[in-house]
């Protein structure tokens, strides 16, 4: 990793947001290529093989939902969409179909850094089996063979649900899950439509692991969208 | 003669009129048979064509069906209800007179009806612009208030990022962290400002509704100072919610620009590094949101006007007047909620209440 830059595409039709994306990128280490249109873009990943793309929506050609779709076909890479705050969506559609994670317009490069990075690590732990057997972030620890969640320490009582919930969570922390593919995971295929006793084991898992539930420090909501947990410790810095 | 252009549409109502046509000749020659039992009179009968001839040219388009039911009345009154009965005889006198008035009866009331057909669907479609236009001088008027609130931070912008190409060498490093500094916040301000006008577009323009699902409070809640705080991290809330679970129909997206501008609001117009207070109360029909600042408080003469997008406060000097229009758009999204909004004076400052009903209807 050290002498081979990561490569990053960017699909995005807008000349100075990609610029201004490119150059701080550029500046934290990464290798940039650049694609206005959905066309180029996909061609580019068929000859550039990108560690990871970055790709808005609205793009002149054809929906960003394509290029997702096809690049789907035959490829993991991480896929990070850019996207306005009200198309919550075309969001939904887009990680349905396989895109990592989200981005909303504006957003500031602390942001996206730390998006692409848990994009990357993401990817890297898919290629090896070692998945890590505890999470660890900000005080909340995970023990996922033995099923013990601690804050501080303190040992806390979930049911077999939350249990579930909150390690699906922890094992994808950082990235944002679906309603959807959190009720498919717990629930099983045949689950109703309705997400309301996702939410509600939510909301007591929140009460579990916090002092106020409209203050949340290790889950957050993305409403109309899905949960994300906090990014686990350590990790960030390295590799 | 007819002149046709073969699409389906219009073949499709050509037979319809063509049936129309027969079925009016057809009843009308059944009543006249049903007439010539009773009373013999034959008077009658032309009469009875020619009522026929007037529901024609009003129910069919153009005047060409009128014409050709006129030519087949005139055979059948000639054929079946004249003397002799079962044959065609032009040589009675008076014939040509009868066959042009039938011809000329049919002629004029088609065309009448084809003109008024006309004049009501003009008439219709003036009406539709008369709405148009109204609904176009509403958004003219918004858009020019808008305006007025885009140009001060734009003309900022602009004339910062010029004098930074223009003056780069002689700039001190110090006035050029300014400069880019003013870029920031006077963009963070219009940033702000255009997702409050992109908000009420998700607003239904024909009956002022919104689509809402049912959502946890303390959720939305939670995402909305997620924002706010990204926005402005000086600031400090305090944030209660009941330890119950309350799903509330709403627009999560439209309910959190509620709670951010008001939160905003609070922080910039208190005059007060006090932490804000935000709560939420459910009652047995509703909840309540309290966003309770403890600062300067609200003008007493503004308090009825604030939420009506006019509030200019001339000895408040700061950037952020735009928030006029943010409490006018507060307003809209709660009454598209039915919901209620208020603002009020407490013994330390400022509170604004908004609530939302249960159920949804």
């Amino acid at each position: 990793m050290k002498n081979q830059k990561t490569t990053i595409l960017i699909i995005e039709d807008e000349k100075n947001i990609c610029e201004f994306m490119s150059t701080s990128l550029t500046g934290h280490g990464y290798k940039i290529i650049t694609a206005q249109t959905a066309k180029e873009g996909i061609s580019l990943v068929t000859s550039q093989c990108p560690d990871l793309i970055l790709l808005d929506l609205g793009l002149p050609d054809k929906d960003g939902i394509c290029v997702i779709e096809q690049v789907r076909n035959w490829s993991l890479i991480p896929i990070i969409v850019i996207s306005a705050r009200t198309q919550e969506k075309d969001k939904v559609l887009a990680l349905d179909l396989g895109a990592d994670d989200y981005i909303t317009k504006p957003f500031g490069i602390e942001e996206l850094l730390a998006r692409i990075r848990t994009a990357l690590r993401h990817s890297n732990m898919a290629g090896s089996s070692s998945q890590a057997k505890i999470f660890k972030a900000k005080g909340l620890k995970i023990n996922f063979d033995k099923r013990i969640v601690t804050i501080n320490d303190e040992p806390v009582h979930f049911t077999q649900i939350e249990f579930k919930i909150i390690a699906l969570l922890a094992k994808h922390s950082g990235k944002v899950l679906t309603y959807d593919f959190i009720m498919k995971q717990i629930w099983g295929p045949y689950m109703e439509e309705d997400n309301r006793i996702l939410r509600v084991n939510m909301a007591n898992i929140r009460r579990k692991i916090g002092n106020n539930p409209a203050e949340p420090q290790y889950i957050f909501t993305e409403v109309g969208i899905g949960y994300r947990m906090i990014e686990e410790d350590d990790i960030t810095n390295g590799s | 003669m007819i002149h046709f252009t073969f699409s389906p549409l219009q073949i499709k109502r050509f037979f319809t009129n063509l049936l129309i046509t027969f079925i009016i000749l057809a009843v009308i020659t059944a009543s006249s048979f049903y007439l010539l039992q009773i009373t013999s009179n034959s008077a009658c009968i032309i009469l009875q064509y020619i009522l026929g001839l007037v529901l024609i040219a009003r129910y069919t388009d153009g005047y060409w069906y009128g014409i050709f039911a006129s030519l087949i009345s005139i055979f059948c009154v000639n054929f079946l209800f004249t003397y002799p009965y079962f044959a065609f005889n032009f040589t009675l006198s008076g014939y040509p007179i009868t066959f042009f008035c039938m011809s000329f009866i049919s002629l004029i009331t088609s065309l009448t009806t084809t003109n008024l057909k006309k004049q009501t669907k003009v008439a219709l479609e003036r009406e539709k612009l008369l709405q148009e236009a109204e609904k176009e001088k509403l958004r003219a008027n918004l858009l020019r208030a808008v305006s007025h609130d885009l140009r001060t931070p734009l003309t900022g912008i602009i004339g910062s990022s010029a004098t930074y190409l223009e003056n780069k060498e002689r700039l001190s490093e110090a006035a050029k962290t300014d400069l880019v500094t003013n870029i920031f916040e006077d963009s963070n301000f219009l940033l702000n400002m255009v997702e409050n006008l992109l908000s009420v577009t998700r607003i239904s323009c024909n009956n002022a509704t919104v689509s809402k699902a049912l959502e946890s409070v303390e959720e939305v809640v939670s995402e909305a100072l997620l924002r706010f705080k990204k926005r402005v991290p000086t600031a400090t809330v305090n944030v209660t919610v009941p330890a119950e679970v309350i799903f509330l129909p709403m627009d999560a997206v439209l309910i959190e620009q509620v709670l951010i501008n008001l939160l905003e609001n609070a922080v910039f117009h208190s005059k007060s590094t006090r932490p804000i207070e935000c709560q939420v109360i459910e009652s047995v029909k509703e909840v309540s949101f309290h966003i309770i600042d403890y600062g300067v408080g609200i003008c007493e003469e503004e308090i009825d006007t604030i939420f009506d997008g006019t509030v200019y406060n001339d000895n408040n000097s700061n950037s952020h007047k735009g928030m006029g229009i943010g409490l006018s758009i507060c307003k809209t999204i709660i009454l598209a909620h039915q919901g209620t909004i208020i603002a009020k004076n407490h013994k330390e400052g400022a509170e604004f209440i908004f609530s939302l009903p249960k159920e949804s209807d």
